[in-house]
Parts: C-alpha cells; sequence; structure tokens
C-alpha cells in the first residue's frame, strides 16, 4: 500500500516564491512528513496509554476508534480527491448528508438490501460532485465559491427532504446487516476456536477506499491526468489531456467518497439522520493537510491522509479519556493543527539548508 | 435604503484599472437595481405590511450584523486571503463583552471596548501566524477557528449571559428619526472601511498586494504587513459584529455566530469582490447583505419554511457568480 504520489517537482504557487526550494525527492529522509507523523502518533498513544491504561482497553477504546478512524479517513479522501486539482470541496458534509437521505430513503420506503442502498448513495454523491465540478469547468468559477454556494443549497433541500419523507429527522429503519455493520467485529466470527481479530465491519469498506484510491492516483491513467491538471492546468491541456473532463471525475470522486463517509458515520450511529456530515469540514482537511498534501494541487499522498486521520482520531479519544470537556478538546486539535503543520514548515527549512538543495 | 448614493464605489488598485471600475460599477447598479425590485416587490406582495414602522425597523435592524460581517470576510479577500474565524470570532467577542459585564462589572462602555479589541487581536495572531508560517490562510484560521470556537464554549458553557447593561440594550433598540440605532453604526462603519480602501495610503497598499503581490513587492509595499492588516481589520470589523449583537439580543450564548460563517462569504461574492483578491466594494457587500435580509424577510412575511432559505441564497450566490463571469467573458470577446 505504498500509495504516496508526487508528479515530478512541483511548481506549486507556494514553492514558486520561495528561492530555490528543492524537489522532495532531494531532501533527506527526515524531511518526509509522513515520518514525522508517525512517529508523533507513536509518541501520543505512548503518553496516552501510560496515563490512562484504559486507552488499549479493545472494546471500549480501540474498536470505536478504528470505526472513527474509518469515518475520518474516507472524509480526508474526498477532500484529497479534489485537492488534487488544487481545488476546494467545502460542501463535503452536505454531500454525505443528501447521499445519507438517498440510503435512507432507499431503505425506508424501497426496502432495498443494504449493498443497493449503499451503491444509491455513492451514486447520488457522485452525481451531486460530478454537478459541482460541472459547474466549474463550464463558467470557471472558482471551485470554493461554487461548492460554498452548493454547501448551502444542500443545507436547505436536505432538511427538507427529511422533513418531508421521514418521520421527522431521521430515517431509523434499519435493514439487516445494518446492525452487524454497527457493532460486530471480526472478533465475533469464528470458525471453530479461531476468532477474527477485533477489527469493525466498518474497516474493510474505508480500506477499500484508501486502496483504490492510492492506486487511482499512482497507476491508474485518469488519476495521473488529474494530478498533472492540477499541476499545471494550462500545460495538461496543451498535452492533450481533457481537463475540462478530469475536473468533472476529481469533483464526482469526492462526492462519491463523501457518501461512502456518509454511510460509514450513519452506520456508526445507527441512523441516517440530517445531522449527517455537520462536523466533516475540519477533518477533511486535517488529514489530508498534516500527511504532506499541498492544498496547490498536483501532489497527493493517500498514505498520509490515513495517518492524519489517525492523528486526529487518537487525539479525541485521548483527550477524551483524560476527561476533556469537548469544548477544551477543540481548542487542543485547533493547536495540534497549528503546531504541526508549523513544524512541517520548519524541518522543511532545515531540510533545505542541510543540503536538500541539488 | 438612502444611504446607498453616500457611499462611493471603490476604485480598485492595479491592472486595468478604468476596465475593473467600470465592471466593479456594473455590478452594484445591478445589485441596486435587484435590491430595490425584490423590496418593492415584497412591499406590493404582502399588502404593504412590510412598510409598517415596525416591519421596516426590524428589516434594517437585522441587517446590521450580516452587513459588518460582510465586511469583515471582505477585507481579508481584499488581500486574497479567507478568514474562516469570522463567525465563531464575533461570538466569542459577544461573550467576552458580556462576562466582562456580568461577572467583572466592567461599564459597558469598557466591556465593549475590550470586545473589539480582542477581536483585533485575534486577527492580528491570524496573520502573524499566516506570516511567519507560510502556511496557507484558509488552514490557518481553520485551526484557528476550531481554537476559537473551545474557547468561546469554555467561557460560559452552554450557559445564556442576560441583563449584563439595560442601556446598552435599550440603545441597540432605538431609533435616530426612524432609522435603527445599530444599523447607523453598521453604516458609519461600512463608510469608514469604504474610506480606507479608497483614500488612505495602507487601505491603497492592501488593495496593491492583493491585486498583484510582485507588482506591490516591487513597487516597495510589504506584502506581509498587508496581510497582518487585512487580518487585523477583519478581526476588529468581526469585533464589532459582535457588539451588535449585544447590543441588540440583550442575551447571548456560546452558540452566536455559528450560522454567521456562510453569509460572511455571501455577501461579498455576490457583491462582485473576487475571492483572487485585489477588489473590493463595500457598496456591493452591503447590497448583497441587504438582498439576504430580503430572502430572509420574505420567509418570515410568507411563512415559508425557513429551511428555503439557504437553499435559496445558495442559488442566488451561484446565480451572481455566473453572471458576472458571463458578463467578464462577454466583454473579452
Amino acid at each position: 500500500m505504498s500509495t504516496t504520489t508526487e508528479t515530478e517537482s512541483v511548481p506549486a504557487p507556494e514553492a514558486a516564491e520561495e528561492t530555490g526550494r528543492a524537489p522532495v525527492s532531494g531532501l533527506p529522509f527526515w524531511a518526509n512528513p509522513r515520518l514525522g507523523l508517525l512517529v508523533v502518533l507513536v509518541a501520543l498513544i505512548v503518553i496516552f496509554s501510560a496515563i490512562r491504561p484504559a486507552f488499549l482497553n479493545v472494546q471500549l477504546t480501540l474498536v470505536p476508534m478504528q470505526a472513527d478512524i474509518s469515518v475520518f479517513a474516507v472524509v480526508g479522501l474526498a477532500q484529497l480527491a479534489v485537492l488534487s486539482l488544487g481545488h476546494m470541496n467545502v460542501a463535503v458534509g452536505r454531500m454525505a448528508a443528501i447521499s445519507a437521505f438517498a440510503t435512507g430513503f432507499a431503505y425506508d420506503r424501497l426496502h432495498v438490501p443494504l449493498v443497493v442502498g449503499l451503491l444509491i448513495g455513492l451514486v447520488v454523491g457522485a452525481a451531486v460532485g460530478a454537478i459541482a465540478g460541472w459547474i466549474i469547468t463550464a463558467t470557471g468559477v472558482n471551485s470554493f465559491v461554487v461548492t460554498l454556494a452548493l454547501d448551502f443549497g444542500l443545507l436547505g433541500l436536505v432538511s427538507l427532504l427529511y422533513s418531508r419523507f421521514s418521520s421527522g429527522v431521521a430515517f431509523t429503519v434499519r435493514p439487516p446487516g445494518m446492525d452487524a455493520l454497527r457493532f460486530d467485529t471480526f472478533g465475533d466470527y469464528c470458525t471453530g476456536n479461531i476468532c477474527g481479530p477485533a477489527i469493525p465491519l466498518v474497516v474493510p469498506i474505508a480500506v477499500v477506499a484508501v486502496v483504490a484510491v492510492g492506486v487511482l492516483f499512482r497507476y491508474s491513467r485518469i488519476g495521473r491526468e488529474i494530478l498533472m491538471t492540477g499541476s499545471n492546468a494550462k500545460a495538461a491541456q496543451l498535452s492533450g489531456i481533457p481537463v475540462g473532463r478530469r475536473v468533472i471525475q476529481a469533483h464526482a470522486l469526492s462526492g462519491l467518497l463523501c457518501g461512502l463517509a456518509g454511510f460509514l458515520l450513519a452506520a456508526n450511529n445507527g441512523a441516517f439522520s440530517a445531522s449527517i456530515g455537520e462536523g466533516f469540514l475540519l477533518p477533511s482537511f486535517l488529514g489530508p493537510v498534516l500527511g504532506g498534501t499541498l492544498l496547490a494541487g498536483g501532489a497527493v499522498s493517500v498514505l498520509g491522509t490515513v495517518l492524519g486521520a489517525t492523528l486526529t482520531a487518537v487525539i479525541q479519544k485521548g483527550l477524551n479519556l483524560l476527561q476533556f470537556q469537548v469544548d477544551e478538546m477543540r481548542i487542543y486539535i485547533g493547536l495540534v493543527l497549528l503546531v504541526a503543520l508549523s513544524l512541517d514548515r520548519l524541518r522543511h527549512v532545515l531540510a533545505e539548508r542541510r543540503g536538500g538543495r541539488p | 435604503m438612502s444611504d446607498q448614493s453616500v457611499l462611493e464605489p471603490v476604485p480598485t488598485g492595479l491592472g486595468n484599472r478604468r476596465r475593473v471600475m467600470t465592471s466593479m460599477h456594473r455590478t452594484e447598479v445591478i445589485l441596486a437595481v435587484i435590491s430595490m425590485l425584490a423590496f418593492v416587490a415584497l412591499a406590493a406582495t404582502t399588502n404593504g405590511n412590510l412598510l409598517q414602522e415596525g416591519t421596516l425597523r426590524a428589516v434594517f435592524q437585522f441587517l446590521a450584523v450580516p452587513m459588518v460581517i460582510g465586511l469583515s470576510q471582505m477585507s481579508v479577500l481584499a488581500v486574497g486571503q479567507m478568514n474562516l474565524s469570522v463567525g465563531v470570532l464575533t461570538g466569542l467577542c459577544a461573550m467576552v463583552s458580556a462576562s466582562l459585564m456580568v461577572q467583572n462589572g466592567w461599564p459597558a462602555w469598557l466591556a465593549i471596548l475590550a470586545g473589539v479589541a480582542l477581536g483585533a487581536f485575534v486577527g492580528l495572531i491570524n496573520g502573524l501566524l499566516v506570516v511567519v508560517t507560510r502556511i496557507n490562510g484558509f488552514i490557518v484560521t481553520l485551526a484557528t477557528m476550531t481554537v476559537i470556537d473551545g474557547v468561546r464554549y469554555g467561557i460560559n458553557g452552554t450557559a445564556t449571559f442576560q441583563g449584563y447593561s439595560d442601556e446598552l440594550v435599550r440603545l441597540g433598540r432605538a431609533s435616530v428619526l426612524g432609522a435603527p440605532v445599530v444599523f447607523l453604526v453598521a453604516l458609519v462603519v461600512a463608510l469608514m472601511v469604504a474610506g480606507f480602501f479608497a483614500r488612505t495610503v495602507p487601505g491603497r497598499q492592501l488593495l496593491a498586494s492583493g491585486g498583484n503581490p510582485l507588482a506591490a513587492r516591487l513597487s516597495g509595499i510589504s506584502n506581509d504587513r498587508s496581510i497582518v492588516l487585512a487580518h487585523m481589520l477583519s478581526g476588529l470589523l468581526a469585533g464589532v459584529a459582535g457588539l451588535l449583537i449585544i447590543a441588540l439580543s440583550g442575551s447571548v450564548n456560546a452558540s452566536i455566530g455559528d450560522d454567521l460563517l456562510l453569509p460572511s462569504f455571501a455577501a461579498p461574492i455576490i457583491g462582485g469582490v473576487a475571492l483572487a483578491g485585489g477588489v473590493v466594494s463595500v457598496l456591493g457587500t452591503c447590497l448583497a447583505a441587504f438582498i439576504v435580509r430580503l430572502v430572509d424577510v420574505a420567509q418570515a412575511q410568507y411563512g415559508i419554511n425557513p429551511r428555503w432559505v439557504d437553499l435559496i441564497v445558495g442559488a442566488v450566490v451561484l446565480g451572481a457568480v455566473l453572471l458576472s463571469q458571463t458578463r467578464d467573458r462577454g466583454r473579452a470577446r
């Protein structure tokens, strides 16, 4: 699962301002943001479990944390899909909400099986994402503005839909298999005396998404062309890449992953409600940005996104166990983001001084 | 609505100055026409209910905060930055002022001053973080938004402050010659912001930095200083919005400001302010805030599900941007 992907010598606008920034490959190994993230992650886990041994409790902490990480990682990937273009998707939460509505509607009214409902949600998410991408390519309007307007629109639409089609604010119906997805781990399924590891059933779904996105951006033609579009749209166009179509595809992918994240969260919560996706915006940026994905586009790090999402979940769970209030947790998560990013900058500067220069 | 002719269209900094100016001008004229038509249509379809004194006062009373918050976002957009922390910062300033009055017994004017100063200070920190760390402003303010959000709830939990200052609240609900005081305050603030960008050296430098950082640097302008200044101004205006909320509502809790982030972007974007920086339009931003307010009023007057408001505002934002885009393209041909 080596899924770190960078196009050669990314001419990112931010990098261009600095003098003589070396290409990433010229930096020493410790300048790799993924490594720093891993060190911080291990250190935090050691600290938390030293203070609160309950941090390593399987049922109480580790299992729910894995479910959280799955959601955060997929949300991060949804943002990463458009960051690869240098675009943003501020409507991640609402795209997840509208897909979750579609899934819940399908279960409640059409009584479809679990997998069909999931597919319906994914298709709706991808369609909404594609609409965003289409508006962006057709008009040339900044992706931030388009997805912001879409966020507004979907915010209204989702609650209207719920108040019209559900009893109140949520679909409570659960198709067969939903409860298993929510409560069971592989540890509950045994063959003879051998049981699976204590991994929730939602985790493999997220892993599939991570691997698929990693393969897409590293090996597939579409993925590489999306990255080139993000790196330099004009050059991409001149080399025969259908830039408009790639933009639409990247946004559709983002919408699809939003839909998946919405489904995973609904599975974890046990209900399809209008509040799904409300807190998605911050984690969606936390994962990719901590993992070293540039906002400028042209380079993504799928593995870094997973690490970033894991770090976020570990911090939340750890502070939770240390009995911090929710508002205090927000303060620390914000500070951690700032400190981590500042350290990342510092490491870059140091690496350049220490012979990172070609 | 007599204010609109008072505000000058702000000429923009660099490049094709005349062309941009006329484009800006046209956006403002279109917005003015739309807001007039919408207002008249609303007044006509509600049988003149809108023109009754109480209703009319409420329309302008609750226009003050969206206006100021839109200007707050506009000041950072002017240098090509964004400030995601405006909403929560407004809430924080309101909470701190109220807490100083209720828990520490500060006089109202001092507490309010402290709240506004706090806004400017947090803005300064935002700006310094952007400049010193060179992290994208979007990410920096996303992080500070999270931090401020936590601090805001830390002050008083989910409890409400009320009865902090009767005089202040009376002032907030008072009117001068039929115009609500809070609206007049917002108007004065808008005029000052317009004057800042149009007439003062730092204001012009700020626009120059936003329009073309390289050219600005070559002409001896410190882009870093412009960025810090823009964030400080944005924080200051968020503080002013907090002040207005305190005076208007009579009671504040930690959820104040949660619903301000999206409107803060809607007003300048509809008003024709470019996200790339270098262009501001105080008049356009205020008119856009007025149009968004009218959508709210229409919802209340017709008894529509409030959720339609978000849907319509989203459509209006997109429509406004599309309109200006097609116009730009038409001219370029």
